[in-house]
Order: C-alpha cells, then structure tokens, then sequence
C-alpha cells in the first residue's frame, strides 16, 4: 500500500524519489525568439507514487516530461543556477540508461509496418529483457488484436497498445503525457477506468501529465497544478481519497470538492483549462 | 468484427479476388478499347492508301515484324531490361548509402549536396564516351548511364524519407536508449520505403531512357542498336515494333514495382484498402 504522501514524507524518506525537479526553467531557441517554455518548475514524485501534472495547453507540461524522460536537455535562462533533475537518484540519461523509464505520449507512436504483438516486443528487446507479451496484452485488454497492424485499431485501442509496450520492459517510472487526450469522450472515461485499475495492482511510480481535473484527482495521490506560460508549478494539492477507487468516487462531496480546489489553483493565474 | 484473427474464410477470400478482377475489368476496359479504335482507324487509314507504308507501317506489320523474328526482339530486350534494371539496383544501393550518411549529419549534407546537384545537372549522355574509353563495351558502361540518370531522385528521397519520422516513435525508441543504428534499422529506413518507392516510380522510366540512350551512342547491343540498324534500313515496320516492346518493358517494369510496392508497403496509407 502506498497511501498519499506529504511531498515532504516522500523526500524524507530513505529511499530517492522517483522523480525529483527543482528550479528547472527551459528556453526554447527559435528563430523569432526564445520561447521561455518552464520558469523554475519543481515537483516530486515518491516511489510508488501516482502524480498528476495539470495544467493549461502550452504551459509546458511536455517540456517538463521531455527532460525528465532525457530526452531533452535543460537550458536555462543565462545566469540560472543548474536545475536539478533526479530520477531515483540518478540523472535522466542514467536512468534511460537503465531502462527506468516507460513512456506513453498522446500520440501512441506505433510502428505501423509491426503488428501489435511485435510492436510491444520491440520495447523489451530494445530494453534486452523478456517479456510475456501475450500477458501485457491481456492486461491492456487487447488480446485478441496481437496480430493486427495499428491502423486496424481505434485510437483507444492504439493507447492500449502504447501502454502495454511502455510496460513491457518493466520500468520504475511510467512518463505519462496526456495519453487519453487524443480520444474521444467515451474511450477517454473507460480507458481512465481501466488505467486506475491496472495502476492499483502494480503501483509503479507514474507522472500523468493530462488537462482534465477529474483525470487527475480521480487517477493521482498528488496533484501538481501548473500556471501559464513559461510554467511553474503553482500549487500541489494531496488527493487522500480512500483506495481502489471507482467512478461512483466523482459524485461524492470530497472528490467534487478536491475538483474545485484544483480548479481554483489554475484560475489563480490565467485561465482555467 | 475484425477482432477474429483465424485465416479469413476461403470463400470469403475467393469472392474478394472475383470481385478484385471485376474492378479490374471495369478499370482497364475504357483504355483497352480506346486503343482497339485507335490502331483499327490506324489500319484503315494507311490502308485506303492515304499515306505511304515506309512512313507509316500498318498496325498489321508492326504485328508481322513482331511475329517473324520474336527471338531478336526478346534478346534485345533483355538486355536492355538488364542494363536499365542493373543501373537502378546500382543507383537505389549507392544513393540510400549516400542518404543515410546526409540523414545523420548536416555537414555531410552540406559537403555532398553540391557535387550530387552537379552530378544532376551534368548531361550524362555527354559523359558516355568517356565511360566507352574507361569500361569498353557491354553491360557496365550501359548500365552506369541509367545509374546516373537516376541516382539523385533516389537520393532525394531517401534523405527526406530517413527524416520523416513520426516523432512520437523516435520518442519512444530513444527513452529505451535505442542507438544510432537500431534507430535506423528499426525506425528510418522502413519510414523511408514508401519514399524510396516513390523515387522508384520516377525513375524506372528514366532508366529504360538511359539504357536505350547508351545503346543508341554505342551502337551496342539491345533495343538501341536494333533501333538504329531498322533506322538504317528505313524498316519503320520494326521501329515501330521497337517501340511497342520498350512500351512493353516499361508496363512490365512498373508493374513489377507496384506489385512489390503493395506487398512491402501494405502498411501505408497511400497502398490503399489495408
Ligand atoms: N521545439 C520548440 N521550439 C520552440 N518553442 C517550443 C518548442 N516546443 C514547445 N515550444 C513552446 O513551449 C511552450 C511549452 O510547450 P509544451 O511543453 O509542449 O506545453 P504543454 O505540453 O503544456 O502544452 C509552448 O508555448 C510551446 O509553443
Ligand atoms: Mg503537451
């Protein structure tokens, strides 16, 4: 069991966090300027924790996910002192390294010339693991498409199938950038469902990146709210709803309540998403 | 429901290809019998005596010249389908080589972008009796042409196709720390075949071109040296024959890379109904 930490319990505790980014800020270079994506951000994800980051589109929640997955390196405003970003303790690129890390992006980034099967095999033998495809497949609830290309598959399905192949190498922390915001309402409220289920079981550590308050109180233990651009962190907000949790949670007062809170952490600044 | 994965039923399958054959039929008629009017008002013409037969052969003997020697026309024409499809192989390997070294580096890009662009510019047909000094005759001077003729297209291509990855893909294969080469492998080279295809198409007809060209100059062999001697003789019977057979080559060819364009590329949008 992982009840909902204090961020402080999480750093206090013996073990690193699974992620931990303090004063990051990010310029982008372009040609019509620098675009300052991330002002000082920081947050922290605790082992086995679930963490949401919500904010307005642009906010530069992907810029932050990017740079904790190492796939973008930092750069500060001149004169910054150096951010610190640690996942378990090590640097993002030891951590991908290390095959720590699994990532489900809104768009799911299939192989379409790969079947379903292979397209999740690809991930742990990239990672030189073995992995029990079939089973991830299961798990996902896309079993009996193992042998079907992508563009065969809805877009929830396409999800599914991104989420098992971030699972299939077993990694210690799930990057998670919006991966339902790409469907459509319906698909988007069953597949929250499933993912809080499947998350329940295995409690990996996971920052969900997403725009929907009810995604992130009814998925997270803790919420990071986001202001606009060039982001920082503006509020970070305990969700201690009792677990497993289920769709009947986001009628009762406390959830609607938690909503609320959230939603007047992202009004604080700029406009709500 | 298309969740069943089990063989599709063969009955199933049979009606598809019937059904396929059918579209086909409906797809190839109107041309089949525009060409039908075509080559009989052809006929009919030169044979009411409206133009003189060495100018303009009937249908009938381009069709005998055809008939009378068919060993001469086929011979010919593989070896030209030799050079033309040797050329392109040569081209396709040199110029994906090329794109891969320009898809990872700018610099290279920078440094082997020019020459390449020259190469283009360059009248290759005022090259080839350099390469009949270097190589003799035969295939390879031959082949080199359609080569030549064709390897900046390829290259083009291939450095945009190698770029052309779905970012979210890259994402992924670089946060398992895929390297350079599984990149590669994995991710580059497959996304750029339907552009590699698409250069194919453009250049299978430039080949043929080049290969014919090279034949014409050297009078070596192929459908070139056999145009050139009928257009000695004035036998317009067989240039015309010549030309139904290039025409001929360059259906089959095309055909050969649409067939293998859907089996490869059945995953890509633009290969239709997968
Ligand atoms: N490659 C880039 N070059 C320049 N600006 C960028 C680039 N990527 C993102 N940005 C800008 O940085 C800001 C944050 O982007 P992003 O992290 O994608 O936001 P979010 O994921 O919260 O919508 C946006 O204003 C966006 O326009
Ligand atoms: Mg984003």
């Amino acid at each position: 069991m992982a009840p909902a930490t204090a961020p402080g319990a999480a750093l206090a505790d013996a073990s690193p966090p699974a992620l931990l980014v303090r004063g990051l800020s990010h310029l982008y270079r372009s040609p019509a300027g620098d675009v300052a994506a991330l002002d000082s951000a920081a947050l922290a994800v605790g082992a086995g924790e679930f963490v949401a980051l919500v904010g307005p589109s642009g906010c530069g929640k992907t810029t932050l996910l990017r740079i904790a997955a190492g796939l973008l390196a930092p750069r500060p405003q001149p004169g910054d002192a150096a951010p610190t970003v640690e996942l378990f303790g090590a640097s993002p690129d030891a951590a991908r390294r290390g095959r720590w890390i699994g990532l489900v992006a809104q768009e799911p980034g299939l192989l379409p010339w790969l079947t379903v099967e292979r397209n999740v095999r690809l991930a742990a033998e990239l990672a030189g693991v073995r992995a029990d495809v079939p089973a991830l497949l299961e798990r996902v609830g896309i079993a009996e498409f193992a042998l079907h290309h992508p563009a065969e598959l809805s877009g929830g399905m396409r999800q599914r199938v991104a989420l098992a192949r971030a699972l299939a190498h077993a990694p210690r922390l799930l990057l998670m950038d919006e991966p339902l915001g790409a469907l459509d309402e319906l698909s988007r409220e069953a597949l929250r469902l499933e993912l809080l289920a499947l998350w329940e079981r295995d409690r990996v550590s996971v920052l969900f990146v997403t725009h929907s308050i009810r995604e992130a109180v009814l998925l997270a233990d803790r919420v990071f709210v986001m202001g606009e651009r060039p982001g920082r962190v503006l509020a970070e907000l305990d969700v201690a709803l009792p677990r497993p949790r289920g769709e009947e949670l986001v009628a009762t007062p406390a959830f609607v309540g938690l909503e609320s809170e959230v939603r007047a952490a992202l009004g604080r600044r700029g406009a709500p998403a | 429901m298309s969740g069943e994965h089990r063989p599709a039923d063969p009955s199933a399958a049979r009606a598809r290809r019937l059904s396929d054959a059918a579209a086909l039929v409906t797809a190839a008629a109107p041309p089949v019998l525009a060409l039908a009017v075509l080559v009989a008002v052809w006929e009919a013409w030169v044979r009411l005596g409206q133009v003189r037969e060495y100018l303009l052969p009937p249908p009938s003997a381009v069709g005998a010249a055809l008939v009378d020697e068919p060993g001469r026309y086929a011979t010919a024409a593989a070896e030209t389908a030799a050079a033309a499809a040797g050329g392109l192989v040569l081209a396709t390997v040199a110029a994906m080589l090329l794109a891969v070294a320009m898809a990872h580096s700018r610099a290279v890009e920078r440094a082997l972008y020019p020459p390449a662009l020259l190469l283009k510019l360059t009248p290759i047909v005022a090259v080839y009796p350099l390469f009949t000094i270097w190589f003799g005759f035969g295939l390879w001077p031959k082949m080199l042409v359609a080569a030549l003729i064709t390897f900046f297209p390829t290259l083009v291509n291939a450095v945009v196709g190698l770029r052309s990855v779905d970012p979210a893909a890259l994402d992924l294969l670089r946060s398992l720390d895929a390297s350079p080469p599984q990149i590669l492998m994995r991710l580059r080279l497959p996304s750029a075949l339907p552009y590699l295809f698409a250069a194919l198409r453009i250049s299978v007809p430039l080949a043929l071109i080049g290969a014919v060209v090279a034949e014409f100059l050297s009078g070596d062999g192929g459908m070139g040296q056999l145009i050139l001697i009928a257009n000695g003789d004035l036998d317009t019977a067989t240039l015309f024959a010549a030309v139904v057979v290039l025409v001929a080559l360059g259906v089959l060819l095309t055909g050969l890379l649409a067939y293998s364009e859907r089996r490869v590329l059945f995953w890509h949008a633009s290969t239709g109904d997968m």
